[in-house]
């Protein structure tokens, strides 16, 4: 049930919810925010997709990197989790790491990674409800 | 180095899976080189054994909690490793060829090497948990590998009766292994077994019977054989691999590494003795009754179980000797024979032995291989399996001795009457297939025949197996007394030719040899009496399942019946039912501290709105209402959070407040906005409001009391302190999440993700039961069937007033 005003609304939102998204996951480490939060603010915005240009169009842009997405989340904040014992420090231990770019000097560790982890996972698990739930509700 | 081993396999399976094997002809190649890679160092290894230089590898797990990564390469990990890659190798270039064009052969692969990596830690590592976990591992991986055809109801049943009786045996294990544990005083398997003194004491019996039960599930002994047939549903490289040459000798393994320590008690010997010579006969003899050429091969690799599990109960040089002689042997006719009778299904779209005739002339190369690893599994000389059975009648007759008077007879008879049905179903393998010229049922043909690679593996695990005897001193010191003195637990060194003269064994076995030809000779009565239906293992243990199903059912329909408001209020009863509880077990004081925290006017006037929120949302007669003063109340927690200085947590309120008020949206969505008001009984009404009353206590409680001073210090210092050291993060919360409790976090999401599984499946459950309602009601969408299905309550049922 596309509405006209909500589409517009998603079109000029969507572009600033998702930049929201991933600042709201990168600044986590140091202010509020990261991967959960930002996971839950990615499905709100493609809920506003959902509800904006219906179930259909949203599935077939991202249906099916929905559930491997969940797979893949888990496997990255496991992999983050490996990263400390592989290194001798036991696992779940956080290694860092200080990566110049430029004159910037990014502190970049594991617990990053693993977070990147929880927001995929997080962004697939809530998304895939959302969308099965338009979907009982669209063909009633 | 080993751990890097276990990695890569595990990777290289996920890897091939993503190269879409399935029309690529490199791919099966290129899949033999992990496997083979790993064999060519533990061939390297195999020199070095001899000495005291064993191998040993660590690796830091959780320090803090003493877990640790530990591997010892010593001989039997060495030979199981063997057999593992090697075999393993050739599986992996059989089955590129067996599936050959099966878009699904990638998935295949990626499960077989990644139970290829656990039954390489299993025979590799020194930790009892870590033997747990690899345990487990090849539990898991010979579950989906069993269920590989998921479509099929049979593989599916296989599938879950193999890993229920591996996972249950697993569990004891576990139990078992942390009894033992507790007892030494270490994990290190190598340490707990030179610890003194462990049979005298009293949990050692329960410990013992813990670990054997595990042994005993998983190496398919009697009473838990019956898994292993059923197995047999999966695609034939598995059968080959896991379900013969491997994952049930993990048994056999965790016995033979428990050997040294425990050989010596009476418990260890009888029950070990007992299971392992019933296993061994009514295996043989069962094997005789099947016309499916898989199932005769899973009965035979029963027995041959029960005849190691059997030899294991004794404590001589010899005894060790002819567990390691027997379990290669076995592997190298018994995974071909297994290869064979796929190539075969391949071949003529058949394994029924009735229906199969003249292979020996539509594929002679097959049949030669066939032939030569069916003689050795009959344990005709020269062929390894003769070797085999040799020391294993030397070991029986080295166990005759005064004090054990005729036991050992006794056993020696039974062995030999197993030894004459493994003649009479090896004869039966090579006559019936390969050499009689016409089938007793429709014959099948070889419709295409198989191409070189397929037969490859087998053709050159069987030439190993018809070399070793006749060059036996060069692996004897190399491999054989390294294993055994594994076994034995002392220094043992084999004698072992071809040729002993005319030893009593040896006119045992020619008795035994006699006994099968007669028993060839008169197999087809004997088939009808062994293939009748009777009851066995998997019947009752498929009974029980059922009436787990149905107390399971039973409780589900009593406890939580179809209406939203009784579900809840069985959770929320029994969450107070619990505080109840711990409330009489606990000593508490309230403090409430007032004047800490000066009470603003903003904070009353807020509480004071969302509980008229709250009032609205239960009096309303619109759902639409009720669920936007729902919203309210959620807002106004949110808000409650940004007074107190919760940034992380506000935020994670408001984001779930939004989704969750859109998720009711589009569930209300589907019952009409305005409820038709019919007033409930007011019984319900009254158990409404007293649970109400309850939780609202109970929750206002539980609050006060924590809200007093910490029982325990403060760990909350330590976060703030530690947070930007430790954590590099400036971000006390997300730093908690993701590093100091990162290990809650992953669980967290775990479940999440399962969570996510389950609701996709109760959505598509959903789907699936109105599909016939929209196309045809041809009757199956009638009353008895939607009530299995569980279909989601009804409309009228979902009632905001409770």
């Amino acid at each position: 049930m596309p509405e006209l005003y909500l589409r517009l609304l998603a079109r000029i939102l969507g572009p600033f919810l998702i930049a929201l998204t991933l600042f709201l996951l990168l600044r986590g480490h140091n202010l509020p925010g990261g991967g959960f939060i930002a996971g839950l603010l990615a499905a709100a915005t493609l809920e506003l997709q959902i509800l904006s240009t219906g179930d259909q169009n949203v599935r077939q842009r991202i249906g099916r990197f929905l559930q491997p997405g969940i797979g893949v989340g888990l496997l990255i904040a496991m992999f983050a989790a490996l990263i400390g014992g592989v290194a001798g420090q036991g696992i779940f231990q956080g290694i860092w790491w200080k990566i110049p770019i430029g004159p910037l000097v990014i502190d970049l560790g594991t617990p990053v990674i693993f977070d990147i982890g929880v927001f995929i996972t997080v962004v697939g698990v809530t998304t895939s409800y959302l969308l099965g739930l338009s979907q009982a509700a669209e063909r009633r | 180095m080993l751990l890097a081993f276990l990695l890569l396999l595990f990777f290289s399976g996920l890897i091939l899976w993503l190269l879409r094997p399935h029309n690529k002809t490199f791919v099966g190649w290129l899949s033999v080189l992990p496997p083979g890679l790993v064999a060519v160092w533990l061939l390297g290894q195999v020199g070095s054994l001899t000495e005291e230089t064993i191998y040993t590898e660590r690796h830091l797990w959780a320090p803090s909690l003493n877990l640790e990564i530990t591997f010892r390469l010593d001989g039997l990990a060495l030979v199981f490793g063997l057999i593992i890659t090697l075999i393993g190798a050739g599986i992996a270039l059989y089955t590129h060829y067996y599936l050959k064009n099966d878009p699904e052969q990638g998935r295949l692969y990626a499960f077989l090497f990644a139970f290829m990596a656990s039954m390489l830690g299993l025979v590799w590592t020194d930790n009892l948990l870590m033997l747990f976990v690899f345990w487990e591992g090849t539990s898991i991986t010979s579950y989906l590998l069993i269920g590989f055809k998921h479509k099929s109801a049979e593989s599916r049943r296989g599938a879950n009766t193999a890993f229920i009786v591996t996972g249950f045996g697993g569990i004891f294990m576990l139990a078992g292994s942390v009894l033992l544990a507790q007892e030494a005083g270490s994990y290190t398997i190598s340490e707990v077994l030179k610890t003194p003194g462990l049979m005298d004491s009293p949990i050692f019996p329960a410990a013992l019977g813990l670990l054997m039960l595990g042994a005993f599930t998983k190496s398919a002994q009697f009473p838990f054989h019956f898994w292993l047939p059923g197995a047999m549903a999966a695609p034939t490289p598995v059968s080959a691999y896991l379900h013969s040459a491997t994952m049930v000798k993990a048994g056999v393994y965790l016995l033979a590494r428990l050997h040294p320590a425990f050989a010596e008690s009476p418990i260890w010997f009888w029950s070990l003795l007992i299971v392992g010579g019933i296993t061994m006969l009514i295996g043989a003899i069962f094997a005789l009754g099947k016309s499916d050429l898989k199932a005769l091969l899973a009965y035979a690799t029963i027995s041959q179980l029960g005849i190691l599990v059997m030899l294991l109960a004794f404590d001589s040089e010899i005894a060790a000797i002819a567990v390691v002689i027997g379990t290669i042997a076995h592997s190298l006719y018994k995974g071909p024979l297994f290869m064979i009778a796929g190539i075969i299904d391949h071949a003529t779209h058949t394994r029924n032995i009735h229906r199969l005739a003249n292979l020996a002339r539509e594929m002679p190369m097959v049949s030669a291989v066939a032939i030569v690893a069916a003689l050795s599994m009959a344990g005709l000389p020269p062929f390894f399996g003769f070797l085999a059975k040799e020391t294993l009648l030397e070991a029986l007759f080295y166990a005759v001795t005064p004090e054990l008077g005729i036991l050992p007879w006794i056993l020696i008879g039974i062995a030999a009457l197993s030894g004459a049905f493994f003649v009479a179903y090896s004869l039966t393998f090579i006559w019936e297939p390969f050499l009689r010229r016409t089938s007793p049922e429709a014959q099948a043909h070889v419709a295409h025949p198989p191409s070189v690679p397929l037969v490859l593996p087998a053709l050159l695990l069987v030439i190993i197996s018809v070399i070793f005897p006749f060059v036996l001193t060069y692996p004897a010191p190399l491999l054989f007394d390294p294993a055994s003195s594994a076994i034995a637990g002392a220094v043992v060194e084999t004698h072992l030719t071809l040729w002993h003269g005319f030893t009593p064994y040896l006119i045992t076995s020619l008795i035994a040899i006699g006994g099968g030809i007669l028993l060839f000779a008169a197999r087809q009565p004997l088939r009808r009496v062994l293939s009748q239906d009777r009851m066995d293992g998997a019947m009752i243990f498929q009974g029980v399942i059922d009436r787990l199903y149905a107390t399971a059912r039973w409780t589900t329909h009593s406890i939580q019946d179809r209406s939203l408001a009784t579900h809840i209020a069985v959770v929320l009863m029994t969450a107070v039912a619990a505080l109840l509880y711990a409330g009489t077990h606990m000593e508490f004081g309230i403090d409430l501290q007032l004047g800490a925290l000066p009470i603003t006017l903003s904070e009353v006037l807020l509480i004071i709105v969302s509980m008229i929120a709250a009032g609205i949302t239960v009096r309303t007669q619109s759902r639409l209402n009720a669920i936007i003063s729902l919203g309210v109340v959620g807002i106004i927690v949110t808000l409650i959070f940004v007074f107190f200085g919760a940034p992380d947590l506000a935020i994670t309120q408001l984001l779930f407040e939004v989704l969750t008020i859109v998720l009711l949206v589009l569930v209300f969505y589907r019952i009409p906005l305005q409820l038709e008001y019919t007033p409930l009984p007011s019984l319900i009404v009254a158990r409404n409001l007293l649970v109400a009353i309850a939780v609202g206590i109970f929750g206002f409680v539980a609050v006060l009391i924590n809200a007093r001073p910490p029982y325990f210090p403060d760990i909350s210092d330590y976060f703030m302190r530690e947070s930007v050291p430790g954590g590099h993060g400036g971000n006390v919360v997300n730093v908690i999440l993701v590093d100091f409790r990162a290990f809650d976090t992953m669980g967290e999401i775990t479940v999440l993700a399962i969570a996510a599984v389950g609701g996709y499946a109760l959505l598509r459950a959903h789907q699936l039961h109105n599909r016939p309602n929209q196309t045809e009601a041809d009757g199956d969408g009638s009353p008895a069937q939607s009530s299995e299905l569980h279909a989601p309550a009804p409309v009228q049922e979902v009632n905001p007033h409770a």
